[in-house]
């Protein structure tokens, strides 16, 4: 029961992206089409719930000031992993998302999950917050993705929707991040928090 | 926990071994599919790029003014030249490129391996050098953009990008030019 709440919680009431407004970078520079933003959302998802439970297991075991630093050690290694195993196994989508995939690694995400839930919480919990903020994430991105791609080019996940001779193109390139990103902030406040 | 020299010396120690070890298995796991991932990427660029062949271009790699240049052969006889080539000219930096020639040295085809141009816009770059009326096919001299007094319309929006393709082309024509002048 605790565990989905903590999911509830990742996924909702803090959405790492529409409340905490964490993690700007990937989510401007990826969020170009939905497949994109889906599958670094993803990426980021695995990073975050491998690095949360390690560092939950770990906790105990590392001195508190030379935290910071053994978190960005396990972070970076989760990172290199999916790093490795994309380009193996997904050339195409590694050199879609290119810079990105490493640089989660100084995602805020990843390491203020670290540092204020999985350091303090048990295994079992650690992984449901990165379950649940990684699916926060991922679903931003994806939502994100989506409407930028429809808006810019008329498709979405490459699905034809209307001819992209009528796109606007501004929602693919950077300014249309912002836009949209503004737009769905504003939205996801006004429907889950009573501010 | 509290925080001492040797605790702190030690935890990090032990931590980055780990890690370390267990990188080095990742990277043992992965180095073969990610080479082969490479090597199919490049014989499905070069088999679209080039004329009909029956041998394995990527066996003959050699390199004229620096650029990677793959001969192509039908049944004995020299069917084309397929040229790695580049600008750092882009609009996004620098972008790499692979050239087909045939047997006339006119261009046949070509692929975009890399690039960091504005989707939209220079990012078109991939089809719009092969559609007609801006197609490079066949075409066998230095290319320009119409805007340089050249034959080639930019594409719409994307000078530069345009400018920067058409320079890779002549280079990797260039290339060609050296390793053919070096036969002889």
């Amino acid at each position: 029961m605790k565990a989905l709440n903590v999911i509830y919680d990742g996924f909702i009431r803090r959405n790492p992206t529409f409340v905490l407004i964490l993690g700007m970078c990937p989510t401007l520079g990826t969020t170009s089409s939905a497949l994109t933003g889906l599958s670094m959302g993803l990426a980021t998802m695995f990073v975050l719930i491998c690095s949360n439970v390690a560092i939950s297991m770990l906790k105990n075991l590392i001195p508190g000031k030379v935290r910071i630093p053994a978190f960005i050690v396990v972070i970076a290694s989760f990172v290199t992993i999916v790093q490795m195993l994309m380009q193996a196994y997904v050339p195409a989508l590694y050199a879609s998302l290119g810079i990105f995939i490493p640089l989660i690694v100084v995602n805020c995400i990843l390491l203020g999950r670290a540092e204020a839930f999985a350091s303090k919480n048990s295994v079992g919990l650690s992984a449901a917050d990165g379950l649940g903020t990684g699916l926060g994430f991922a679903a931003a991105l994806t939502l994100l993705g989506a409407v930028r791609e429809i808006l810019g080019t008329g498709t979405v996940f490459g699905l034809q929707i209307y001819s992209s001779d009528f796109g606007a193109l501004l929602f693919v390139l950077a300014p249309g991040a912002f836009i949209v990103l503004g737009l769905m902030i504003a939205l996801f406040n006004r429907l889950y928090t009573n501010r | 926990m509290k925080s001492n020299l040797a605790n702190m010396v030690l935890s990090l120690t032990v931590l980055t071994v780990i890690v370390g070890a267990a990188l080095a298995w990742v990277n043992n796991l992965t180095a073969e599919p990610i080479a082969q991932a490479k090597a199919q990427a490049l014989a499905d660029a070069l088999s679209q790029v080039l004329p009909p062949f029956d041998n394995n271009p990527a066996e003959t790699a050699t390199r004229a003014d620096g650029l990677k240049l793959y001969s192509a052969t039908m049944s004995g006889e020299a069917a084309g030249f397929a040229v790695e080539s580049y600008s750092d000219d882009g609009f996004g930096g620098r972008f790499e490129i692979v050239v087909g020639f045939d047997a006339k040295d006119a261009v046949y085809g070509y692929r975009v391996l890399s690039h960091a141009e504005t989707p939209g816009l220079g990012a078109k770059m991939d089809t719009w050098f092969a559609t007609m009326p801006h197609d490079i096919k066949g075409t066998s001299i230095p290319l320009a953009v119409k805007a340089d007094g050249g034959e080639i319309d930019a594409i719409t929006g994307a000078t530069i990008s345009s400018r920067a393709f058409l320079g890779a082309v002549n280079r990797a024509r260039k290339a060609l030019e050296t390793y053919k002048n070096g036969l002889k």
